[in-house]
């Protein structure tokens, strides 16, 4: 356990401090900011002779729920992706609770630990059903007896409102109840991170509000969470903070009511005019 | 096929018994028809046994060699994708009588001394090799077919490269391989007949001789064919019911336990 530390002050623009120090703090403060979880410095990505990400920089702390936000193909996937190693960064760092991705494997088996994902498809395993969806990777990377991770598995479908669902397949799911079972199989692991990458774009509008419901509960579990989103209410409701991506950097990095009341970036107002 | 549908056990279990008794039992109605074929009866019976035999080791042994092929074909390691590619390439540009021919008379020069390939032997080689070839663009059809998002979202829950093949990757191209396995092997059942050319005494070589003796083609023919038939129509019911059962919790509609 690391030692007790004040709380680092909230930098409310993109840092570019290379040398990050290990943050850290247990207490959450009054604005529930826990320790530093995610360090990401000068992350920069290419694919090919395409830039993606061009130095972005941001630290993002235990309980945080941030929404990100921007114009289509500005980089928020990417980022999202190369903050679990899903896509490697060929620039900058990243570091997860303090272990630097990137560098070896095991780095990255600690921080597919750490840090849960919810895609835009729900991905969910067509040939199993929702309760071995949700048991499998317990019992494959922690080790969890069928029991054990039964019974998890089961609880988190109740919270979810799908216990009654366990035995069926993906299939006979709608797509609303699909990425509330992909919500649960990412909890199974006990992420202390959990990335959205657009969570309800490829839901029907009635199906929305049953996954946000589930995401608004569980932003105030005291989960760390980085929403990429199109649903500006969710990020002026729940978020806590708001990260507005633009051609592959972090244009703004504030609140959501700074961001929505008085946007700093003529692009930011004039993505706002768009989405409203 | 409803019944299939819904007791996809029961019905392999009963063409895989069906099948069994067949071939146990085959020679007695047999030696009940009228010359030529009564006299012959244990001829054909002992032939469809040898053809059932061909089929089942070349079927096994060329899954196996279309995993690896397949598997191969889409390897990370360049010089595993070439030397799949090319096996596929090689078999399936060439006809299988050569290839018979090519193993029952060119590999036993190559093997040391000592070692003698039976011809029986032969023709499970050149026939495993063959339905390897063919198989390998099922199995790698099957794994392209795997959508990438359950991959990634397996590789984000942390599970290995090899759990993720074990889990998500082979039992979902499995699903969509199988149709094209199940036809190969119904082919396999025919396409051993050529291993006539080397002398072995499957259904086809059988067949030819009574003739031979007989002179009356019309009735042997007519009973190969027929026990041909019988044969595919059991391989297909058995691999048929393998894909329901691998299908169970793929249709909507159906109620799962
Ligand atoms: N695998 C890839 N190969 C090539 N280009 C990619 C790939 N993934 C993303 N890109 C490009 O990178 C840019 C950023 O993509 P992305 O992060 O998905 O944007 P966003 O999620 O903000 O819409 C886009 O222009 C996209 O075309
Ligand atoms: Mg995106």
């Amino acid at each position: 356990m690391s030692a007790i530390e004040p709380v680092a002050k909230p930098t409310q623009t993109g840092t570019t401090d290379a040398g990050l120090a290990d943050g850290s703090s247990t207490d959450g403060g009054p604005d529930k900011r826990g320790r530093m979880i995610i360090q990401a410095a000068q992350v920069h990505k290419h694919y090919g002779a395409f830039h993606a990400l061009r130095g972005v920089s941001a630290q993002f702390h235990a309980g945080e729920v941030t929404a990100i936000i921007g114009p289509s193909g500005s980089g928020k996937s990417t980022f999202l992706r190369t903050l679990n190693g899903l896509e490697s960064h060929d620039g900058g760092e990243i570091r997860i609770d303090g272990v630097k991705l990137g560098t070896d494997t095991r780095a990255l088996d600690v921080v597919r630990r750490e840090v849960g994902m919810v895609f835009q498809n729900f991905n969910l395993f067509s040939h199993l059903s929702i309760l071995r969806n949700i048991t499998l990777a317990p019992m494959r990377v922690r080790g969890l007896t069928r029991e054990a991770a039964e019974t998890r598995a089961l609880s988190l479908l109740e919270r979810v409102g799908l216990r009654a669902q366990a035995a069926k397949y993906p299939v006979q799911l709608s797509g609303g109840q699909q990425q509330r079972v992909a919500i649960a199989r990412a909890l199974a692991m006990e992420p202390k991170v959990l990335l959205f990458d657009e969570p309800t774009s490829a839901l029907d509008p009635e199906m929305v509000n049953e996954v946000l419901g589930v995401m608004r509960e569980l932003a105030d579990t005291g989960i760390t969470m980085l929403v990429v989103t199109h649903e500006m209410g969710f990020a002026r409701e729940v978020a806590d903070r708001l990260v507005f991506f633009d051609q592959g950097q972090i244009l703004e990095d504030t609140s959501p009511h700074a961001f929505f009341t008085s946007p700093a970036h003529e692009r930011s107002r004039a993505f706002l005019s768009q989405v409203r | 096929m409803n019944w299939t549908r819904r007791h996809p056990v029961w019905v392999m279990t009963a063409a895989m018994l069906g099948l069994l008794l067949f071939l146990w039992g085959m020679a007695l109605p047999l030696s009940l028809a009228p010359a030529p074929i009564g006299p012959a009866a244990t001829q054909f019976a002992e032939g469809t046994r040898v053809t059932v035999a061909l089929t089942v080791v070349a079927g096994v042994i060329g899954t196996v060699l279309g995993f690896l092929a397949g598997v191969g074909r889409l390897s990370k390691v360049r010089a595993v994708r070439w030397l799949s590619s090319f096996y596929v390439w090689l078999i399936r540009g060439t006809p299988l009588l050569l290839q018979i021919l090519f193993v029952w008379l060119v590999v036993p020069t190559l093997l040391p001394g000592g070692i003698v390939l039976s011809d029986f032997a032969c023709a499970v080689t050149a026939l495993a090799l063959n339905a390897g070839a063919y198989n390998a663009e099922c199995v790698r059809a099957g794994i392209l077919a795997v959508p990438p998002g359950q991959v990634e979202a397996a590789r984000a829950l942390g599970l290995s490269p090899l759990q993720i093949f074990q889990d998500i990757v082979f039992p979902q191209s499995l699903r969509v391989a199988l149709p094209g396995l199940a036809n190969n092997l119904a082919s396999l059942v025919k396409d051993s007949s050529l291993a006539y050319a080397i002398s072995v005494v499957e259904l086809t070589m059988v067949g030819y001789r009574v003739q031979a003796e007989s002179y009356q083609p019309v009735p042997v023919f007519l009973t190969s064919a027929v026990v041909y038939l019988i044969l595919t129509t059991a391989f297909t019911t058995l691999t048929g019911a393998l894909e329901q059962q691998m299908d169970r919790g793929t249709r909507r509609s159906e109620a799962t336990a």
